[in-house]
């Protein structure tokens, strides 16, 4: 690290970075990732205030325009019901975002209590912890997903705990094999014998220092868990009528596609601006807080 | 091991969300739940026998005599299944070979160009493919397909179903260029996406590599940068990429189950949904028994292809 080094001994105290400060302009500067950012932060937005450029409500029929183009009246035409396309949108971005946030907080968080407290404390726990994600891994997890929100009818809470459920176990692996080469680190020893309780050391001392890998695992999480939802809803077993997601619209959009497109054009590439800044939000983080492995995995 | 218990694991967990008597309640004249039961008895479903009894009648057929069960309106799963994985696994088969060979093909060709304009280019267009939901990219597939036919005025690709319905007249070559013209379209989604991915991670393991000490030597013995990249350092950095195809086999099966539906093939995908929605434990479990083999057959695959590149592993 020659840049503390140098600022240690030339730089004036005063215009040394703290470290947050100088994740934080890396970050900045990482074109990709600004993009990502702001990509992100239109979608927030278009959520949350979206339902203010239609005067239509989304679950408003109009019965005066049933699969219209897109025009002054509706702005991203209307699908086959009388539905406003734009308003479905608004509610059916809010609905992935929410999923797809919650899902991966629920996710991260289990996976590096699992994957650390397993590498920290071994034996038996440890067997146990990696048998259960070997066996999470195998049941075919999309196949009982479907299962579970096909019986709960729709309901995109259960729908939640259970994309969490099964989306945790490879994210658990990552953080389980970081752990393992930080267990016989000195400062871990030393903490050790400081008298200082096990649990602890894994939330003081291993986890922060894996905090790099955990906010790359929660912006991937957010895409795998938005993917899985959609991918679900279309199939029809997810989000179901009369409640909306952008996989139900795309459901009704791939029907007519030739004929209507723009019922299947607005809610994919919502949900593409989304997977995207998301994955850029990644790669710039994870350049921003370890600049060295960025250069020897990616370059 | 792991697969088998992983498959009865399944059993158990259709058997706790599917309802098979609901396929009965809506039936005229309407029926006691002792006669449903009744009736479901003959298949071994009878919700008033204890689950551990229906899951071991239910194994011991499977192992004894093959049987995979009926369905809860009676149709034996053993009918439904041939044809439809013979369906399914040529897709499954087709999109994990070409993407592989796709992949790590970009991944060689923009590594040794890195940072040119084509890299760069393939670069963008993989992390846009990597992030595309795959009923996203079958759709607009789709609809590129149907404008194509529309400005040549002929159907030159065809965008729905595994052959055309009622089949084609003239012999086998004629039936033979029918379905490969069906198997476009599916076969490109699932490439084309599937090959992102491995396009990404071959571009960094190869360019780890390039740089390495053994390159440059095979260099100073005279032999081209074309030549000791393709001798040398393809040879080291496709070993991961081996290792790890038998871990997306669950994930190529996910996205053949939505290629099918959106293409309208009557493969595992469509069984799959069906059995969900006419709650058939059995058919359900036959699907989780087909992603099993496939992913059991990758990772055969991964090791015979990890076995063929890396000289430490010795086959005995």
């Amino acid at each position: 690290m020659a840049e503390t080094r140098v600022s240690k001994y030339i730089e004036p105290p005063h215009l040394r970075l703290s470290r947050n400060r100088l994740y934080r302009r890396r970050f900045a500067r990482n074109r990709g990732a600004m993009i990502g950012l702001m990509l992100l932060g239109f979608l927030v937005i278009y959520a949350t205030l979206g339902g203010l450029l239609t005067p239509w409500h989304w679950s408003d029929q109009d019965f005066l325009a049933l699969t219209e183009r897109p025009s002054g009246r509706h702005l991203m035409g209307t699908n086959q019901g009388g539905g406003d396309v734009l308003a479905q949108t608004v509610v059916g971005l809010r609905r992935s975002l929410m999923i797809g946030l919650s899902v991966s907080c629920m996710t991260t968080l289990i996976s590096a209590m699992v994957g650390a407290f397993a590498a920290y404390f071994g034996g038996w726990i440890e067997r146990l912890a990696l048998a259960l994600i070997h066996f999470l891994l195998i049941v075919p997890s999309f196949l009982v997903l479907a299962l579970v929100s096909n019986r709960v009818g729709g309901d995109w809470l259960v729908l939640v705990f259970a994309l969490a459920l099964f989306g945790w176990m490879i994210a658990a692996r990552g953080v389980w094999s970081m752990s393992t080469s930080l267990r016989e680190r000195d400062y871990i020893l030393a903490a050790e014998f400081m008298g200082v309780p096990k649990w602890r050391i894994v939330l003081r001392h291993i986890l922060p220092h894996l905090s790099s890998l955990l906010v790359v695992n929660f912006s991937l999480g957010v895409t795998a868990a938005v993917l899985a939802e959609t991918s679900l809803s279309f199939l029809g077993f997810g989000v179901k009528p009369p409640d909306v997601s952008l996989g139900s619209m795309l459901a009704d959009g791939a029907g007519v596609i030739s004929s209507a497109s723009w019922l299947f054009a607005f809610p994919a590439a919502f949900l593409l601006l989304f997977t995207m800044s998301m994955t850029l939000i990644a790669d710039g983080v994870r350049d921003a807080l370890d600049p060295v492995s960025a250069e020897a995995s990616r370059r | 091991m792991m697969i088998l218990i992983a498959i009865n694991a399944t059993y158990f967990f259709a058997t706790l969300f599917l309802d098979p008597r609901s396929n009965y309640r809506d039936l005229r004249p309407t029926r006691s739940d002792e006669e449903i039961g009744d009736a479901l008895a003959l298949y071994g479903l009878d919700p008033r026998m204890p689950a551990v009894d229906r899951w071991w009648s239910w194994l011991s057929d499977v192992i004894l005599r093959f049987d995979w069960g009926h369905s809860p309106t009676g149709v034996p799963v053993g009918s439904e299944i041939p044809h439809r994985a013979l369906l399914s696994g040529q897709l499954i088969l087709a999109g994990v070979v070409l993407s592989v060979i796709l992949g790590v093909a970009l991944g060689v060709y923009t590594a040794s160009r890195q940072y040119g304009i084509a890299d760069r280019v393939l670069q963008t267009l993989s992390v846009l493919l990597y992030n595309m939901p795959v009923v996203v990219s079958a759709l607009g597939l789709i609809l590129l397909a149907v404008w194509f036919n529309q400005k040549l005025g002929q159907t030159v690709l065809s965008v729905a179903g595994a052959g055309t319905p009622g089949g084609v007249a003239g012999g086998f070559w004629p039936v033979l260029l029918d379905r490969a013209n069906h198997l476009v379209l599916p076969t490109i989604n699932l490439t084309l996406l599937g090959s992102a991915g491995w396009h990404l991670t071959q571009r960094s393991l190869l360019l780890d590599n390039i740089n390495a000490d053994y390159v440059r030597t095979a260099r100073a013995t005279g032999l081209t940068r074309t030549q000791a990249i393709r001798r040398h350092a393809l040879r080291s950095s496709t070993i991961p990429t081996a290792t790890s195809i038998a871990f997306t086999i669950p994930a190529v099966f996910t996205g053949a189950v939505i290629t099918e539906s959106v293409f309208g093939w009557e493969g595992m995908g469509r069984y799959f949904i069906q059995t969900i929605i006419r709650n058939d434990v059995h058919g359900v479990v036959a699907v989780a028994a087909f992603g099993a083999a496939a992913t059991a057959a990758g990772a055969i695959f991964a090791d015979i292809a990890t076995a063929i590149l890396d000289p430490r592993v010795r086959v005995n």
